[in-house]
């Protein structure tokens, strides 16, 4: 037997995929199991004035409604700061925030339940602009001010770098807010298990985390809580945060009862975050032989109405700002910026996937106008062992930046040796 | 009715780990049974990205035994240790490491036990592989690691290991320097594209895509991520757009948030390149998020190389391709007039 790394070992749960054997929370059932739903209401910011939750009761196999007063323990959650709300008490700050949730031994009846509840609110001033939000009076999304985070990378001598620049450019670039689109939405069914302790059963990124928050929420030590991770089908960042596992967990502490809740699509665009739409303003500059002298680059991603892990995916941002490139002159600002958007949070990269849009833009702009091929100008200033990044890490090993060029460029068909 | 084809490329690095000096902490537990198989306990979910095989096929390496013989029990916080989350491409590295410890702990005892038994020294005088332990040097003398495992249980000894890995990182000053990550991984694309300038649709034609895994651990495994990973960036580059509407979302349907299909995926060729970083499981890293990173804006400087047309709102949906076309070359306003 030879090595077996590298080998293309199939799946170990692959045939359990292929063939529907693989279990997912929708799949689960247990005897006597209620179905639960949650309310949301359609405005970004409002103030609640009264939840009525009488229709809702009296619809036939309707078990439990519960609000904010039902949560026994810390009424909120969240990877950084734990102030996404489990259900509203007061306040709303996005379409992602749960007014009430349901159960019921029917998923119609938990459906009509849901939407019988009677909710009174006040809509209230808001901002939706990451700019407007930074600005002194804008709608405070939350007390202590809409700039959550800054972070500040300085290299050198900006100034020197514009002076050494044979050519700048400057250009600002948006991303959208985009949507992880996994294919399994969340799903999760919780139950009191035969110790008393609540066992969730739900397709997770990080159960150890999961098992913090909800015990957390219910008041209840973490080694009364176990979630079992089931078949997951699909993540991309979008299952790091809590979604369904709280409040199931909730309607069957309450009831005493296993508990099913299952997102329709739609449910799962507002329940789980989404990739920060970035503006990024860069100015960056060459000499002649198109090495850069510097980059220059302001970062504001809209972290939506909570902090998920904003903070860390705008650091992430900044960290990748100038590319996988030696530059001597760097001054990058990231800020996370609160507002009345679906909140965001991790999507595969992190932060490190809106930048390469700008410095790659950038590179070839920068390229035009000094007359070199996009090769060229990537070959003079990519990243090799022992090069210092804009953070000042030397990097001592692993860097198979220009193995990858060239091999990439060869199977292009480009002539690399000439474009050196 | 004109089409006019273009080629961009776009170099990518991503800093694998939570980063920033906070515990990127995994561990571990490793057993190995009388009959020669394997439990490997992690915290680890797979969310479909592979890391059970992968964690599989570093504890089978390490131990000497088929992949077949193990069994990877993962994310059940009654029976598994924290593994931290499968997320910043981390699992292989920081989870590769901890199962990488883990066996090889458990795989000592069995290997001390066996060096008693057969008269031999020194461990480092006995290699294990394909369920056999062999004297070096002297490959007629060997025990199975199931006889040897059933005989070291009867005599007292437990063969479990326990490996927790630590990635290194320090936190970034208030000049934001020092170590936020630890390793890189890098990436380059090159895209090449079709664009319709009369309806500004993009149809992105071949990615080449070459990676630095480090080491892969699973050939199938980073080709598939590889894949996976453009045909995200498909998504990113030209159609993916959560529609807003004083903060609440028009689209919340897949009939209006538009995603890749098949038909929209290129030709994907990927070449994996291995610089191993000396510090991950056998030099490797990872490959989950860099394989998207290079897409998008190589899809993009490919328009750019195609037309002239440098877009700096993305997605590059057909209307805003077509701005910016008209942006690049004012005379297309009279031509389409």
């Amino acid at each position: 037997m030879g090595s077996l790394i590298g080998q293309p070992v199939g799946r170990i749960e692959g045939p359990g995929k292929v063939t529907g054997r693989a279990i997912y929370p929708a799949d689960i059932t247990f005897p006597g199991m209620l179905y639960g739903k949650a309310r949301r209401i359609p405005v970004a910011s409002a103030r609640i004035d009264k939840v009525d939750v009488e229709a809702a009761r009296k619809i036939p196999g309707v078990v439990a409604v519960l609000t904010a007063k039902d949560v026994p323990g810390h009424n909120g959650h969240g990877v950084l700061i734990p102030h996404m709300p489990v259900l509203v008490a007061d306040r709303v700050r996005s379409v992602n925030d749960v007014v009430a949730v349901v159960a019921a031994e029917s998923e119609e009846a938990a459906e009509e339940a849901a939407e019988a509840i009677k909710v009174e609110y006040e809509p209230l001033p808001a901002v939706f602009d990451p700019l407007e939000a930074m600005k002194p009076g804008a709608p405070l999304v939350h007390e202590d001010g809409n700039i959550l985070y800054h972070i500040k990378i300085r290299r050198g001598n900006i100034d020197v770098g514009r002076k050494e620049a044979a050519a700048i450019v400057t250009r600002t670039y948006r991303t959208a807010m985009m949507e992880h689109a996994f294919l399994q939405p969340e799903a999760a069914v919780a139950r009191v298990d035969e110790r008393g302790h609540i066992e969730i059963h739900v397709a997770t990124q990080y159960p150890h985390w999961d098992r913090v928050e909800v015990a957390r929420a219910l008041g209840l030590p973490e080694t009364r809580v176990r979630i079992i991770t089931t078949a997951v089908g699909g993540a991309f960042g979008a299952r790091e945060d809590m979604t369904l596992q709280i409040l199931a967990a909730l309607l069957a502490w309450h009831t005493g009862r296993p508990v099913k809740m299952v997102n329709t699509r739609e449910e799962s665009f507002y329940s789980h975050s989404k990739r920060h739409p970035m503006i990024m303003k860069y100015s960056t500059g060459a000499d002649r032989e198109g090495r850069l002298t510097f980059v220059e680059a302001e970062i504001i991603g809209d972290s939506g109405a909570y902090a998920s892990w904003s903070p860390n995916v705008l650091r992430k941002a900044a960290v990748h700002a100038t590319g996988p490139y030696y530059v001597p002159h760097v001054k990058i600002d990231a800020y996370a910026v609160y507002t009345n958007n679906p909140f965001t949070g991790a999507m595969r990269g992190f932060g490190a996937t809106q930048p390469p849009l700008a410095y790659e833009a950038q590179m070839d702009l920068l390229a035009a106008e000094l007359g070199l091929h996009p090769f060229t100008i990537r070959w003079r200033n990519i990243l090799r062992q022992g090069d210092v990044t804009a953070t000042g890490q030397v990097l001592e090993s692993s860097v198979g930046l220009e193995a990858c060029l060239l091999a990439a460029a060869r199977a292009a068909g480009w002539d690399v040796e000439r474009l050196k | 009715m004109a089409k006019k084809r273009g080629v961009g490329i776009a170099c990518t690095f991503y800093g694998i780990g939570y980063g920033n000096g906070f515990p990127d902490v995994s561990t571990a537990l490793v057993e190995i049974h009388d009959d020669g198989s394997v439990t490997v306990r992690t915290g680890a979910a797979d969310c479909g990205q592979g890391s059970s095989t992968v964690l599989a096929q570093i504890a089978a390496q390490e131990i000497g035994v088929p992949v077949e013989k193990v069994t990877v029990v993962s994310a059940d916080t009654d029976a598994t240790p924290d593994a931290g989350t499968t997320a910043a491409t981390r699992q292989t590295y920081v989870s590769g490491n901890a199962v990488r410890l883990a066996s090889r702990k458990a795989a000592d005892k069995l290997l001390e036990f066996v060096a008693r038994e057969l008269g031999v020294n020194t461990i480092m005088g006995l290699k294990a592989s394909d369920g056999y332990i062999t004297v070096l040097g002297y490959p007629q003398k060997r025990v199975s690691i199931a006889e040897a495992a059933s005989r070291a249980r009867l005599q007292g000894v437990r063969l479990v290991g326990e490996g927790t890995f630590t990635a290194h990182t320090t936190k970034l000053d208030e000049n934001g320097q020092g170590v936020p990550y630890w390793p890189y991984a890098f990436g380059v694309q090159i895209a090449e594209v079709e664009v319709d300038t009369e309806t500004g649709e993009v149809k992105v034609l071949k990615v080449i895509a070459a990676h630095d895994v480090g080491r892969a651990i699973n050939k199938a495994g980073v080709i598939g991520q590889i894949c996976g990973g453009v045909a995200m960036g498909v998504g990113l580059a030209l159609m993916e757009e959560v529609v807003l509407q004083q903060g609440n979302i028009l689209n919340p349907s897949f009939s209006t948030y538009l995603i890749p299909t098949s038909l929209d995926v290129p030709e994907i060729e990927p070449i994996i390149i291995e610089d191993p970083e000396p510090t991950g499981p056998y030099g490797a890293k990872g490959v989950g998020e860099p394989a998207t990173l290079p897409t998008a804006p190589a899809i993009l400087n490919a328009i750019y190389n195609a037309t002239g047309a440098r877009l700096t709102e993305f997605p590059a949906t057909p209307e805003r391709v077509l701005k910016a076309l008209k942006a690049a070359n004012p005379a297309l306003k009279e031509d389409s007039n």
